[in-house]
């Protein structure tokens, strides 16, 4: 016990000097904690290009395998963005394209390309809390729920998560009846959130499993959706992430998704 | 026939080469690792050559009813896929071919699907040179500005969907604007559709005054003339708007020459759509005007009318994982007293107004490897309708299985939908992806 107490002053410095943010009052107004959760979930850098893998294991151990490049773009820090997502695997969607014009004060619009038919079929926007090419990822947490659909609390404030209670305004549109987030105090990224169904049962967990820094952003590299219900889940890994590419605005476009923007596409250097 | 063994073998050799399902490597943290993929940038330019994938499908389909001259077979084949792109610099080449044994026309073919060099000689411009697939409106199996051709046969006998667009060798060239967008296609040769001409369903035979298939197959001269296809298109908010013009020929032979042949005739259209949310879904609205060039007075009963086409439409997800589309569509004949007037048998001469509704209900389950849609248009002027339910099963990354019914039926033996009644039939498809 004295030796834990000796110890506090020197860790404690050495965290100040390391990480200020650490050593900062806790916020306590809920509305700026979900906002900066927000920034940091998904405005990183004015725009951003990263390569991911999903892979999905059912209740019986199958395992599937997605692959995708996204590109995105924001119009305004925690405003509207523009999001691309161009599948290379497995190859039945290869060459499948996403387009999401994200908005913050309406409906997100939404077009899928197919290259089969060479059809850009658009999608209407209430179904975004459906399966995101049979993964466990929504398609809404690819791009983002918007934090004013919820209402917010703060629960609990501990040493290293804000803990945040979030009930949907209008429930007929989703299928969770409230979610709990701990939010990391000091990169602010959403690390952990559990939904909760009508009989107040765990039935969805979204779990940060790896984070690096890259280009001074706090950017989440492994995450994982579960279904503990069912035992099934999707594992999702980012790499090759960059940010301020310098994406040009005409490439969130109905052009683009016929021909993909290789030169954007591609690793840098390569 | 001596061309069976051979798309055997080459089925057998694709399925010979499946890897071996996740064999366990090293316990290192790389959950990927069972999938033995290096991952690789696959928008790279340089090493490793080219990046094959594709499928093997094997595809039956019966007919419920007997029909003379035709085999009670509407789908028996075997088909190969194989898909693959080349960049190189600013250049970039698609490539798309099959391979397939078909039993039901007895025939192994090889079709190219793609074969188009793309690239932009300015900033705004874009090509798109070769045989290519192209598709713009905003039905949803319903075309009124898209004339780019279709296959119906395929469509009719439970193939992908993706086989309901047929290629065309085409030059494309787009140019991007902040005002709008511009997409001009010229396809030097004429390219119809797969239309029905009595090899694998019947249809009306107005000589027969019945529905049936010919003894001989009734195609028509190909023209040798090109045909050009406009849009000029924009995106504003959220709403979506673009005209459409077309000059070649009506992509079905719905003329008839001085021998009695089919012939197509010359065709012009005009149009416009609009697409966007409304409520809960989207919503669309699209115009044609179909100008019969041949027959402008409408007074010639060998050449198809001039028409107004309408259409409007609306999706939107009913609960989580269905959604529901539905559509209205008419044509309206321009000269139709003078039609009617004309015409060898008035009996059968279709009324002025022809309309459908459309009814598209898709369900998703079990993480979207479980897929039921049920298609069906009916028309309320006809009196007749066509229903294509169909499953698919996604068993994993590799194997899809899919079946389905088409069903046609109606009061009269001479309607757009009723004519195909003795087609009804029965599919199913097995898929490996590879």
């Amino acid at each position: 016990m004295k030796l834990r107490l000796a110890l506090v002053p020197t860790l404690g410095l050495l965290t100040m000097l390391l990480a200020p943010a650490t050593r900062a009052e806790p916020l306590e107004d809920v509305e700026a904690i979900v906002a900066r959760a927000n920034l940091a979930a998904y405005y990183a850098g004015d725009d951003g290009r990263s390569e991911a893998r999903m892979l999905i294991t059912d209740a019986q151990g199958r395992q599937q395998l997605r692959q995708f490049t996204v590109l995105r773009r924001n119009r305004a820090p925690g405003g509207d963005q523009d999001f691309m997502v161009f599948f290379s695997r497995p190859s039945d969607v290869r060459g499948t394209v996403f387009l999401v014009a994200k908005h913050v004060e309406r409906d997100d619009d939404r077009w899928l390309y197919l290259p089969g038919l060479d059809l850009v079929r658009r999608i209407s926007a209430g179904d975004k809390r459906t399966s995101f090419v049979g993964s466990h990822f929504f398609y809404e947490d690819v791009s983002g729920r918007n934090p004013a659909d919820d209402r917010h609390s703060l629960l609990e404030t501990t040493a290293e998560h804000y803990v945040l209670e979030s009930v949907p305004r209008d429930p007929r549109t989703v299928e969770f009846t409230r979610y709990v987030t701990r939010v990391d105090r000091n990169t602010f990224l959403p690390v952990k959130t559990e939904y909760y169904d009508g009989r107040d049962r765990v039935y969805r967990v979204m779990e940060v499993l790896g984070v690096e820094e890259i280009g001074g952003h706090p950017t989440v590299t492994r995450s994982r959706i579960s279904d503990p219900l069912a035992g099934a889940s999707t594992l999702m890994e980012f790499r090759y992430t960059e940010y301020d590419v310098g994406l040009p605005t005409d490439i969130f476009s109905e052009r683009f998704l016929r021909t993909p923007p290789v030169d954007w596409l591609r690793r840098s250097g390569e | 026939m001596r061309a069976h063994p051979l798309a055997l073998a080459a089925l057998a050799a694709i399925l010979a080469s499946i890897p071996a399902a996740a064999v366990a490597t090293d316990a290192d943290d790389d959950p990927f690792a069972a999938f033995d993929e290096d991952w690789d940038d696959p928008w790279a330019t340089r090493g490793g050559g080219l990046s094959w994938s594709g499928f093997a499908e094997a595809g039956l389909g019966t007919r419920w009813h007997k029909v003379d001259n035709l085999d009670r077979l509407t789908l028996g084949e075997l088909r190969l896929r194989a898909e693959t792109r080349y960049d190189h610099g600013p250049f970039r080449v698609d490539f798309k071919g099959d391979l397939s044994w078909d039993q039901v026309a007895d025939d192994l073919d090889g079709e190219l699907r793609e074969l188009a060099l793309s690239f932009s000689p300015g900033r705004r411009v874009d090509l798109k040179l070769g045989r290519q697939v192209l598709t713009w409106g905003t039905g949803d199996l319903l075309f009124l500005n898209d004339l780019f051709p279709k296959d119906f046969i395929s469509f009719f006998a439970g193939r992908d969907e993706d086989y309901l667009k047929s290629p065309s060798d085409t030059a494309r060239v787009s140019v991007f604007s902040p005002a709008f967008n511009l997409d001009f296609a010229w396809t030097p040769r004429f390219t119809p559709d797969n239309y029905l001409y009595g090899e694998r369903f019947a249809f009306w035979i107005p000589a027969l005054g019945a529905s049936g298939a010919p003894a001989e197959p009734r195609r028509a001269d190909e023209p040798t003339n090109g045909e050009v296809a406009l849009r000029l298109f924009r995106t504003e908010g959220a709403t979506e708007y673009a005209l459409y013009a077309y000059r070649g020929r009506w992509k079905q032979p719905l003329g008839v020459d001085a021998t009695g042949a089919p012939r197509f005739p010359r065709l012009q259209s005009w149009g416009g759509s609009v697409r966007r949310p409304l409520h809960r879904g989207i919503f669309n609205a699209e115009v044609a005007w179909y100008d019969s060039l041949d027959d402008r007075d409408g007074s010639d009963p060998a050449t198809p009318n001039s028409e107004l086409r309408l259409l409007g439409g609306y999706e939107q997800e009913l609960v989580r994982n269905l959604t529901l589309g539905t559509q209205f569509y008419a044509e309206r004949i321009q000269h139709h007293e003078r039609l009617r007037a004309s015409a060898p048998d008035p009996a059968t001469v279709r009324d002025r107004w022809r309309t459908v509704a459309t009814l598209r209900l898709t369900h998703r389950a079990l993480q979207d490897r479980l897929t039921s849609s049920f298609f069906l248009f009916a028309s309320p002027t006809d009196a007749d309708f066509y229903l294509r339910p169909a499953v698919s099963w996604r068993h994993d990354d590799h194997w899809l299985v899919t079946g389905g019914v088409n069903l046609f039926g109606g009061r009269d033996e001479f309607t757009f939908f009723g004519q195909l009644e003795d087609n009804s039939n029965g599919w199913i498809r097995l898929r490996y992806y590879y």
